[in-house]
């Protein structure tokens, strides 16, 4: 056999590994420090679906999501990763349950922060209960665990987008980080289409997509509160920052993330369009948006993008 | 006495009857079916114009809603039934025989028409063979084209998407056959004359641009890791050791992957200026990083891509174009180009055989042949040496004095062994021959023979098809490439290791592959985005290709 074409770095490779094809495990591997990823109920442990096999559906076993614990930067993370290509990173029983576990242990420890990498369509048609249960656990996991002072963080940037129970769950995070390929929103462009015609919402225009629930439209708005090229380095950074941004969580801070949507309905209500909304924010050229290179981007996110950070 | 112009006196007729609905020859698109019930007889042999890309769909509508007691069983000659009202017209009764290359979309529905008897097929051609029958036995009485605009002489510009149109009209117009152009615009001067206004009898001025399909758009974020794997072994085990220079490409994602892979893989080896530098072939966004790396020298196309317009105007070094700046693609010149002119074919299909016939047929749909069985097929009237051709000719037949021996164009099928939906690449017998019987066809659509085949590549090797010296040998060398299908767990094992000692069949590590080396981060670009950086955002894909 010849030798593999790469021997490069752990951190060269993070660098020139995109995050929105990487697999959840890859993702993990490269956004933690080296070799510090420790899973909990591995794939070797076999927890699969109880529910994939009465429709004669293909099990995972991991079941779609890698949870475990690692470094970033010498400090401890709790971590969850979504396979967005086992059925769309959907939520089921097992696959929630894995997640509501982790959430709960970094509740009961209090000071070490969550990392959830979203990567789903929602819930699992096929365990629809159970998945929409876990949804709602989830949830509450969530602003329990940061009620005890956990830092819970989601990162944004796989093929199959945040969406569905995953958008709730991505709004109750501390905050967001996001890349261009990234969307977050709660229905997806099909089911707006097919509830509210094409008029509404043309799911095969993917430009409108993604400048409807696209991470720099989401960014502009203030959901996340970084902007990451699509590289996993550049979400490991992400990650780093915004552990050191996040401040203590409380009830001020819902009432501010509160005036926060608030101000938000009342500035950009009455817009048709996404580049409406970046219009009436000021920026110049508002079109153009979708076509600036992430380093463009990121200057303009920071000059007009509306801070959350008292807020969430 | 004998009347030896007949024909020009019924064309003059023909127009003579259209010419009160028309200014000039202008008419308004609401008096389009008036037009054609005025110019058009029954039981004529219409060429509606249309083809894998660019469609004359105004007309084709007009032409749906004719008077059925003034227009009827039409003889359709066209390139392409790939609009509904193309099949509409033999539901009404329009039309009634058929004589066509390509149905892509319409495949399943021809099939089903075809069955239930709507349809007289004449026959189902390639897209080069169907404009030879233009000029011998096909020849349109009235062709209704589609252009990009018009003067008011009638000056035809039909920008980037020529395609087909000069072909047409050159076979109507002077055989007493009467052209009609539905136009986007009518403008004072057109940007460059395409079709000379003395061949254009009418101009219809169409409310919306003709439909053309993005059709040779392939996503990189769509191609894995396993086309990867075929596109590296097709490169080190086939381009590098014929040098092979002047090629058509596909549309398939392996062929896409190969494209990706010229500046960063075909770069490490070496290869750059010695491969792929000439190219029959749509300007295939895919090309991008390869062109701005240097790679290639000359392209000429068939037709357009949507989206590719700017990018074409700023290279005129590689393209054609016109004085206008804007590309200029000619169908049957290109096609000729492929045939004639370049040393290798490379493409995906849907089925192989034993012997290596392929088709993409399958029992429900007849998807037509394209231009593919001319680009797939070795031209027994070339007569230029070139260094893969003659390298070709050698294998297959050794013993021949070499002033005396025939070259052998490369015909290269590349695919995975299991295909889309797990559907096995490799089958005994082909749908194709199923279809022929149920349908009654003389003839099996058979895409590409297995005697014009020279190799095949999948996942599993490279079987060079021109070392075989039996059918047999032929047969384990194919089964001997096709994996865990059932055509692959039926191989006689000693042979197959008998037919790798004799370099028949190449494995990744014969040819120095490592399979863990295919890897996505290999691709010069890995998304639509990425091949609009490359192109200095000159590329415009269209927003169904778009993730940003």
């Amino acid at each position: 056999m010849t030798a593999p074409l790469q021997h490069v770095a752990p951190a060269e490779r993070a660098r020139s590994t995109s995050f929105n094809e990487a697999s959840a495990r890859t993702r993990l591997d490269l956004l933690l420090d080296a070799g510090s990823l420790v899973e909990f109920i591995g794939p070797e442990q076999r927890e699969v679906s109880p529910h994939l096999e009465i429709f004669d559906l293909p099990e995972q076993f991991d079941d779609g999501i890698v949870v475990g614990h690692g470094r970033l930067g010498g400090a401890p993370v709790f971590v969850a990763a979504q396979e967005g290509r086992f059925m769309g990173g959907a939520f089921g029983e097992v696959h929630g349950a894995k997640l509501t576990g982790l959430l709960r242990a970094a509740r009961e420890i209090g000071s070490i922060p969550v990392l959830i990498l979203f990567d789903t369509g929602g819930v699992r048609l096929q365990e629809a209960n159970a998945g929409e249960l876990a949804i709602a656990e989830i949830m509450r996991a969530v602003m329990e665990a940061r009620s005890a002072g956990v830092k819970v963080i989601g990162l944004i940037g796989g093929r199959s987008g945040c969406y569905g129970g995953g958008g709730l769950i991505a709004g109750c995070c501390s905050a967001l980080a996001v890349s261009e390929a990234g969307r977050v929103a709660v229905s997806g462009p099909e089911v707006i289409e097919t509830n509210r015609g094409v008029e509404e919402f043309d799911s095969r225009d993917r430009a409108l997509v993604w400048r409807t629930m696209g991470g720099k439209h989401r960014r502009l708005l203030g959901a996340a509160d970084v902007f990451a090229d699509d590289t996993v380095q550049d979400f490991r950074e992400a990650a780093r920052e915004l552990i050191g941004l996040i401040g203590p969580f409380g009830l001020d801070r819902l009432r501010a993330e509160q005036g926060r949507l608030a101000d938000r309905l009342r500035r950009f209500g009455a817009c048709q369009d996404a580049v409406d909304i970046w219009t009436v924010e000021g920026v110049a050229d508002a079109e153009t948006v979708p076509e600036l290179p992430a380093d463009q981007f990121i200057a303009l996110a920071s000059r007009i993008g509306r801070s959350s950070r008292d807020a969430r | 006495m004998t009347s030896w112009r007949n024909n020009r006196a019924a064309r003059d007729a023909r127009i003579a009857a259209g010419a009160g609905l028309a200014h000039g020859k202008v008419v308004e698109a609401p008096d389009a079916t008036r037009l054609l019930e005025a110019v058009i007889r029954p039981g004529d042999r219409v060429c509606l114009e249309g083809d894998n890309q660019k469609q004359a769909d105004l007309l084709s509508r007009a032409l749906l809603a004719v008077d059925l007691s003034k227009v009827n069983d039409l003889h359709m000659v066209q390139s392409g039934v790939v609009l509904p009202e193309h099949l509409d017209l033999f539901d009404r009764g329009v039309a009634k025989r058929l004589d066509y290359a390509y149905s892509g979309p319409q495949s399943a529905r021809i099939a089903r028409m075809l069955f239930g008897g709507k349809i007289e097929l004449g026959a189902v051609h390639t897209y080069l063979e169907l404009f030879a029958r233009y000029f011998i036995d096909l020849t349109p009485h009235v062709a209704l084209i589609a252009a990009v605009s018009a003067d008011r002489d009638g000056n035809l510009y039909t920008g980037p998407n020529t395609e087909d149109t000069p072909t047409v009209v050159e076979a109507t117009a002077f055989k007493d056959g009467v052209v009609i152009a539905q136009v986007n615009d009518i403008v004072e001067t057109v940007p460059r004359v395409d079709i000379p206004a003395d061949r254009v009898h009418f101009v219809v001025k169409s409310d919306k641009p003709f439909f053309v399909e993005p059709l040779f758009t392939r996503d990189p974020a769509a191609i894995t890791e396993g086309q990867i794997l075929t596109a590296m072994l097709a490169i080190k085990g086939i381009y590098a050791p014929y040098g092979v220079q002047r090629i058509n490409h596909g549309i398939g994602f392996s062929t896409a992957a190969i494209e990706l892979l010229l500046p960063t893989f075909g770069e490490r080896l070496g290869l750059k200026g010695r491969i792929a530098t000439h190219f029959a072939l749509n300007p295939h966004p895919a090309l991008i990083p390869a062109i701005e790396s240097g790679w290639v020298r000359q392209i000429h196309s068939f037709g357009s891509e949507v989206g590719m317009d700017e990018y074409i105007r700023a290279r005129s070094d590689v393209y054609f174009t016109g004085p206008d700046g804007s590309l200029r693609s000619n169908r049957a010149f290109c096609q000729t180009a492929g045939l004639y002119a370049c040393d290798m074919f490379i493409g995906s299909t849907l089925q192989i055989d034993l012997q290596g016939n392929s088709s993409t047929v399958t029992t429900s749909r007849i998807a037509g042949f394209g231009g593919a069985p001319n680009m797939g097929a070795d031209a027994r009237g070339r007569r230029h040496p070139s260094e893969p051709w003659l390298k070709a000719g050698a294998e297959a037949d050794p013993d021949s004095p070499a002033p005396l021996r025939r070259g052998r164009k490369l015909v290269v099928q590349i695919g995975e062994t299991f295909g889309d939906k797990n559907v096995p690449l490799f089958v005994e017998k082909l749908d194709a021959i199923e279809l022929a019987e149920k349908l009654n066809l003389e003839l099996a659509p058979v895409m590409i023979y297995g005697d014009d085949v020279t190799h095949i590549v999948t996942e599993e090797g490279v079987a060079n098809l021109l070392l075989c010296r039996t059918a047999q040998e032929r047969e384990q060398a194919i089964r001997g490439i096709a994996g865990y299908t059932d055509v692959g767990r039926g191989r006689d094992r000693s042979m197959v290791a008998l037919l790798r000692e004799r370099g028949v069949i190449r494995r990744p590590e014969d040819i120095g592959i490592n399979p863990l080396d295919a890897d996505r981060n290999m691709l010069a670009a890995r998304s639509i985005k990425d091949l609009v950086r490359w192109s200095g955002g000159l590329y415009a894909p269209p927003s169904k290709f778009r993730n940003w």
